[in-house]
């Protein structure tokens, strides 16, 4: 489960501190699919930044399965990351010189996922986002977008987190392929039962959520 | 596949690239491995012409240059009080004369020929006086060089020649006053004298104990005797023209140096055989300057160009680095990647640079030590009549300055010979490991200070 509360951000400028996320509150449970929508600039990104330990919040509590996370050190936001974090963002950011196969096992590197079972654990997952064997071992720029949206999904799922963020995951897709990369994200937070967060600027791809919250100038409110 | 492993991977992710680092590393590896292994072999020579040279000190009657100088005379008593400087191991004394057709039944082997009869006809024809005459034809005289160390009278190729050694009979005793002599070859071929024969000099006859051969037409043709026997027969008691005086250590040279003159005041010249190489080693000196610098340099140049090459990949890659850390990468794994990424390049810009640099390493060194020592061949010039034996018959005064070695010393300094041992291969992979240190280290500053949400964010 994951629980936020009272998260607050702000960025200092020249015109002094502007929040980004203001008092912020809400619940995942685990195989939910939450979509958070606003327009650019609404603190969504930031918000996403800080539930992935990428950010750190001024203040309020963010919790996973009762684990307070926002006072980990750096150490241990970074060994979060790798065993509790999945990330899909909009431009994929796959590591050109390695092969899709291998972009999934970094992620299993990372976590420290057996060494012997991360070739298995990857083909594993290639199967799971629809790629054949063969794609496995071309490089992201042999590969379409969709594709490599796929292969960042199986990294990102590869050793199981609970929780999964994902940055505008379709924004670099046309609108076929998104609907086919969320409905794969649904898929496999359901079959993981790992609790997925989209943040996206498209009502369509929020309407394939379970829920949907909206966020503009920081604050967060749910659509019913 | 791990941080290291991705590390080597990335170095060929751009080939041109690649290309273009590694041919600047092997230029500059190369270049440092010339001068380490030019450096090397200078100071190797330098060592070794040291290690011959510089532990003696010599001693001359001041203003005494061979045949062309004056001077008055040592005594033995100032010698023997050399001898009992600290430090002082043993000297040799020498006393030098010539004995034309009139002193001696010897007849010179020496053939006059051009150049004696250009020298000869004009610095003996005075027969006390000398002077630049010129023209006419002289008989060569036979040169006596009064010793007291038998077997090492001619050490340090006097007159062109190496250390004597006995061909026949034996040597006379340091101390000893007979009347015995040891001839070279060459006079002894030319008044076909051999062990137990005898020849007449000053009046007395002289008997011929041994036989010795140093190499050299000219010493050769000299007789060597008692130093005392030499002193009483000229008429010169107790008189010594030439001293060499032997150090326990290198150290101590100059120390001793120092007494000898305070001792001898201004009545003697007291020269350090290492000062006299040290100026013939400057121009090895030089080179020695020119590579350690050029080495340092090029090491430091090769550190800079890797160091702006990885610095360039970092900030190419920082989404990347962002990337690796949001999905949990420690900062050290990544700083391990790159740190690969820049071993790699300097291995491999070593492997050819040393290749390279061990190709180059004579030819440079045999250029730099060659134009070094060509302003040194003036130099080098002024011992080329190596003695100068040559004098007026009279009283031209003694010959016999042991300046031959010198001329010798001379042309072997440009012969330097480079070679690669363990420690050349040591230092290497010390430069190696300095270039990719230097390399790696901004890098690994500014991997460290990527934020992945800021990196990220601003996608």
């Amino acid at each position: 489960m994951l629980a936020i509360a009272n998260l607050k951000k702000s960025f200092s400028t020249s015109a002094g501190d502007v929040p980004a996320v203001n008092d912020v509150s809400f619940t995942a449970k685990p195989g939910e699919m939450v979509a958070i929508i606003g327009p650019s600039g609404s603190g969504k990104s930031t918000l996403l930044s800080m539930l992935g330990l990428l950010d750190s919040p001024d203040s309020g509590s963010l919790t996973l399965d009762g684990r307070e996370l926002a006072s980990l050190s750096p150490a241990e936001r970074t060994h979060f990351r790798a065993k509790q974090v999945g990330f899909v963002f909009q431009q994929f950011n796959l590591i050109p010189n390695l092969t899709a196969r291998e972009n999934i096992m970094l992620s299993l590197e990372f976590a420290e996922f057996p060494k012997s079972q991360r070739r298995a654990r990857a083909d594993e997952m290639l199967t799971m986002v629809g790629l054949t064997s063969d794609k496995g071992d071309r490089r992201p720029a042999k590969l379409s977008g969709g594709e490599q949206q796929r292969v960042a999904i199986a990294r990102a799922f590869a050793n199981r987190p609970p929780l999964i963020l994902a940055d505008e995951p379709t924004g670099s897709l046309d609108r076929a392929t998104g609907k086919k990369i969320v409905a794969l994200l649904r898929e496999a937070a359901s079959a993981q039962d790992a609790t997925v967060l989209v943040v996206t600027h498209d009502e369509a791809v929020a309407q394939q959520a379970d829920r949907r919250l909206e966020i503009e100038d920081g604050v967060l409110t749910e659509i019913a | 596949m791990n941080a290291v492993t991705r590390g080597v991977k990335n170095t060929f992710r751009n080939s041109i690239r690649t290309v273009g680092i590694i041919a600047i590393l092997t230029v500059a590896i190369a270049l440092s491995i010339s001068m380490l292994v030019a450096r090397d072999a200078v100071n190797t020579k330098i060592s070794s012409v040291r290690a011959t040279t510089g532990n003696t000190i010599s001693v001359s009657p001041a203003g005494f240059f061979g045949f062309s100088g004056g001077g008055t005379a040592l005594t033995t008593a100032e010698i023997d009080k050399i001898s009992s400087i600290a430090h002082v191991t043993s000297v040799r004394s020498a006393f030098t004369q010539r004995l034309t057709s009139t002193d001696t039944s010897l007849t010179a082997p020496t053939p006059s020929g051009t150049l004696g009869n250009q020298f000869g006809g004009g610095f003996g024809g005075g027969g006390g006086g000398g002077g630049f005459g010129g023209g006419g034809t002289f008989t060569p005289p036979v040169r006596v060089v009064g010793t007291n160390s038998p077997g090492t009278a001619l050490v340090g190729g006097a007159n062109g020649g190496g250390t004597e050694k006995l061909t026949a009979g034996t040597a006379f005793a340091a101390n000893s006053s007979a009347d015995v002599a040891v001839i070279g070859t060459n006079l002894a071929s030319t008044n076909s004298l051999q062990v137990g024969s005898s020849f007449t000099a000053w009046g007395k006859t002289i008997t011929v104990v041994g036989i010795y051969s140093a190499q050299s037409t000219f010493a050769d043709s000299e007789v060597l005797m008692p130093l005392a026997t030499v002193q009483t027969l000229s008429g010169n008691p107790h008189s010594v023209d030439s001293a060499t005086v032997y150090v326990d250590s290198v150290d101590n040279v100059s120390a001793v140096q120092t007494q000898i003159k305070a001792q001898l005041g201004t009545a003697a010249d007291v020269t350090n055989v290492q000062q006299q190489a040290e100026e013939q080693l400057a121009p090895l000196n030089s080179v020695k300057t020119i590579t350690t610098y050029t080495l340092i340099g090029t090491v430091i140049g090769a550190g800079i160009i890797l160091l702006l090459s990885m610095l360039m990949i970092v900030r190419e890659r920082r989404r990347e680095i962002g990337v690796l850390k949001a999905l949990g990468a420690p900062n050290a794994s990544v700083i391990r990647q790159f740190i690969a990424e820049a071993t790699t390049f300097t291995v491999l810009g070593s492997l050819f640079g040393f290749i390279a640099g061990i190709l180059l390493a004579n030819p440079i060194t045999t250029t730099l030590v060659n134009n070094s020592s060509n302003a040194a061949t003036t130099g080098g010039g002024r011992f080329g009549f190596g003695g100068g034996s040559f004098g007026g018959g009279g009283g031209g005064g003694g010959g016999g300055f042991h300046f031959g070695g010198f001329r010798s010393f001379g042309n072997a300094l440009t012969s330097v010979h480079t070679s690669v041992g363990w420690s050349t291969l040591a230092f290497a992979f010390v430069i190696a490991l300095l270039v990719a240190v230097i390399g790696s280290s901004v890098a690994v500053a500014t991997i460290a200070r990527v934020r992945p949400a800021e990196v990220l964010r601003s996608e």
